[in-house]
């Protein structure tokens, strides 16, 4: 596979919420490099810190969040150092973002054709309205929305969700982004919608020519549909590889025992969860993360934080004992 | 590519249909159904006709002591008087429908003040966080708590000067108006609060969307609801508000109101009570308008109880 370049890249992010109970701590120290034209997964339980790092990269992280320390540039671009109005301006233009419910991604009050429109023309008024409603019929049939005549007339609660969904992916290609973050693109979505959905984007990735950040817990999309992968946990990086090389040879315990948790088909066996809870990230459990869950943990991996290790080329762990462990991936 | 999709799996909707009916056009729907409303919207439009065309057709001037030189002051019920005289000669059934006109002006260009002022600081109060945000619910709060009563009675004599130079009517909208806001900004700065933290909010900002579009565009449309249900009981409000300011001797001199008649019939309750009781009733029905119109809007524009 021919080295591609990178388009993304994340030094050390930490993104803090200050809230009242504290400073809760959901990114602390992400890296993530993404590559031009790659599919890159993003993994993790709910919690972990993986949407706030696509909000930290857009720099729209609600408040009482801060991006507090860290390193983003996107295709040369320091992102981080940027003014508010430049950036404003690679929103939407360089990186969009796809959102988890389309139930609520779809302002209530404004038909699906407004939507475009107001997305087409957003800081780029030279787009003319008629232009601009000819673009957006065509995003409707590039997502495959049948009679897109008549949905751009039509307002939100009219349509499923598959059909909202599909028109937010459509809202965030209009102006034909560089980056595409799809955060659970599909969790709301019943099982063949999901399927639908997930294939549209892979076709829409090829023919828009788009580099995908897809954002799930959920490993069968992992496999289905990214060539990296990197996995989180409690708001840090605890392996990352291609994707290939996760599911058969995993070096991280808490990678083995997500792929643990995936259901199959072909072998009739106990699903096994991953023991315990997600931990407070306000004050997080010293040395490694997650040794509290981890079956393999000794005593080190309470007291000392694991180095970020290169196992091989394009792999690397942040495990104490990654060299001494043998890990059993997918069989 | 997946021929099936669950558009086509859907059953047929009408096609012919070409725009689709906004929320808006929802809301009338259910609307209609609701009695209570429609009554309230009825006696509203009924007291709107009345104010707008009835000084057409009133028997006399405002506040004209006209009958007093024909010797008919004081009289009951008549056909030629029909609401009877007060003490001066006053015909009420004129003067009631001249103050249908003051009062309704009263109750909705005050309302559209504060509605305007209540939205705009409550926009604020709610999409700022930080500093702005609190020096703007501070001074909601000041406003809310201040005794607005006291406050409306001291300007309406401090300014009573304006009264002489025609001003009478307008006094009471401008105190009305700008002292009647805080209600709303406290329903808006919340209302706010839950319509920021919506995914389109933040879909709406990875577009690349600014602040006041975000602000102007998608976050007040979506909080107007309470505003016009607010709004609408607010009118009532007002209107009970002017008849207590002229019941308690306050309101400028030679202005029909409701009030101003109630004040006056009050004095001599016992001897005409016809003069305090046909504006009385007219307060209710009017009051009791609203409030049915309000209630009506509350349910019809309430997004859970969609059919």
């Amino acid at each position: 596979m021919k080295a591609l370049e990178d388009l993304l890249k994340v030094e050390d992010l930490r993104t803090y919420f200050f809230t009242e109970a504290g400073v809760v701590k959901a990114v602390d120290g992400i890296s993530l490099d993404v590559r031009k034209g790659e599919s890159h997964g993003l993994v993790g339980e709910s919690g972990s810190g993986k949407s706030v790092t696509a909000l930290s990269v857009m720099r729209i992280v609600p408040k009482p969040g801060k991006i507090v320390g860290g390193k983003i540039s996107f295709d040369g671009t320091d992102l981080l150092t940027l003014k508010e109005d430049d950036m404003r301006r690679v929103r939407g233009s360089k990186i969009a973002m796809v959102f988890q419910d389309p139930i609520s991604s779809l302002d209530p009050l404004y038909t699906v054709g407004k939507q475009l429109i107001e997305a087409i023309r957003a800081n780029n008024e030279t787009v003319s309205k008629e232009q601009a409603r000819d673009m957006a019929i065509s995003l409707l049939s590039n997502v495959e929305i049948s009679e897109p005549e008549r949905r751009f007339n039509q307002y939100p609660h009219e349509l499923s969700g598959g059909m909202k969904q599909r028109i937010a992916i459509a809202r965030a290609l209009a102006r034909t982004p560089t980056l595409l973050f799809a955060d659970e693109p599909t969790t709301n979505l019943d099982v063949t919608i999901q399927a639908q959905v997930l294939n549209l984007m892979k076709d829409l990735k090829k023919n828009f020519n788009m580099t995908l950040v897809l954002i799930t817990h959920d490993m069968g999309i992992i496999a289905e549909m990214t060539s990296r992968v990197t996995v989180v946990y409690a708001g840090q990086v605890s392996e990352s590889a291609e994707t290939h090389t996760l599911f058969y040879h995993p070096t991280h315990p808490y990678t083995e025992a997500l792929l643990k948790a995936v259901p199959r088909l072909d072998k009739r066996k106990q699903l096994q969860s991953v023991g315990g809870n997600i931990p407070n990230l306000i004050d997080p459990p010293t040395g490694c993360r997650f040794h509290p869950r981890c079956p393999y943990a000794i005593q080190i991996c309470k007291e000392k934080v694991p180095d970020y290790e290169e196992v091989e080329t394009d792999h690397f762990v942040a495990c104490h004992r990654w060299k001494e462990l043998s890990l059993v991936g997918v069989q | 590519m997946s021929q099936l999709t669950e558009e086509q799996t859907a059953p047929p909707k009408r096609v012919h249909r070409q725009r689709s009916a906004t929320q808006w056009a929802v809301a009338w729907r259910r609307f209609k159904r609701n009695k209570s409303g429609v009554a309230g919207l009825a006696i509203v439009i009924a007291f709107v006709v009345f104010a707008i065309f009835g000084p057409l057709f009133a028997p006399y001037p405002p506040r004209s002591t006209e009958s007093l030189l024909q010797g008919q002051a004081g009289q009951p019920p008549s056909w030629k008087h029909p609401f009877g005289t007060e003490i001066n000669g006053i015909d009420v059934f004129s003067d009631s429908i001249w103050g249908a006109r003051n009062d309704l002006w009263i109750g909705v260009a005050a309302t559209a003040i504060a509605t305007l002022i209540g939205l705009a600081v409550g926009a604020l109060a709610g999409y700022s966080r930080g500093v702005i945000g609190g020096i703007l619910l501070g001074i909601i709060q000041f406003f809310f708590v201040i005794p607005t009563l006291l406050l409306i009675l001291l300007f309406s004599r401090v300014f009573q000067v304006l009264v002489y130079q025609g001003f009478g009517v307008n006094l009471i909208v401008l105190i009305l108006g700008l002292f009647g806001w805080p209600g709303i900004s406290f329903v808006i700065r919340g209302e706010i609060f839950r319509v920021r933290e919506l995914e389109f909010i933040q879909a709406e900002k990875a577009l690349g969307a600014g602040n006041l579009r975000i602000l102007f565009r998608h976050i007040v449309p979506n909080v107007l609801t309470p505003v016009i249900v607010l709004a609408s009981l607010l009118v009532a409000g007002n209107i009970l508000t002017e008849v207590v300011l002229f019941f308690l001797g306050f309101g400028p001199a030679n202005v029909a109101t409701w009030g101003e008649l109630i004040e006056e019939g009050v004095q001599y309750v016992s001897v005409y009570p016809w003069v305090a009781l046909f504006p009385g009733l007219l307060v209710v029905t009017l009051v009791l308008g609203f409030n049915l119109l309000g209630d009506g809007l509350a349910d019809a524009l309430n997004p859970r109880l969609r059919e």
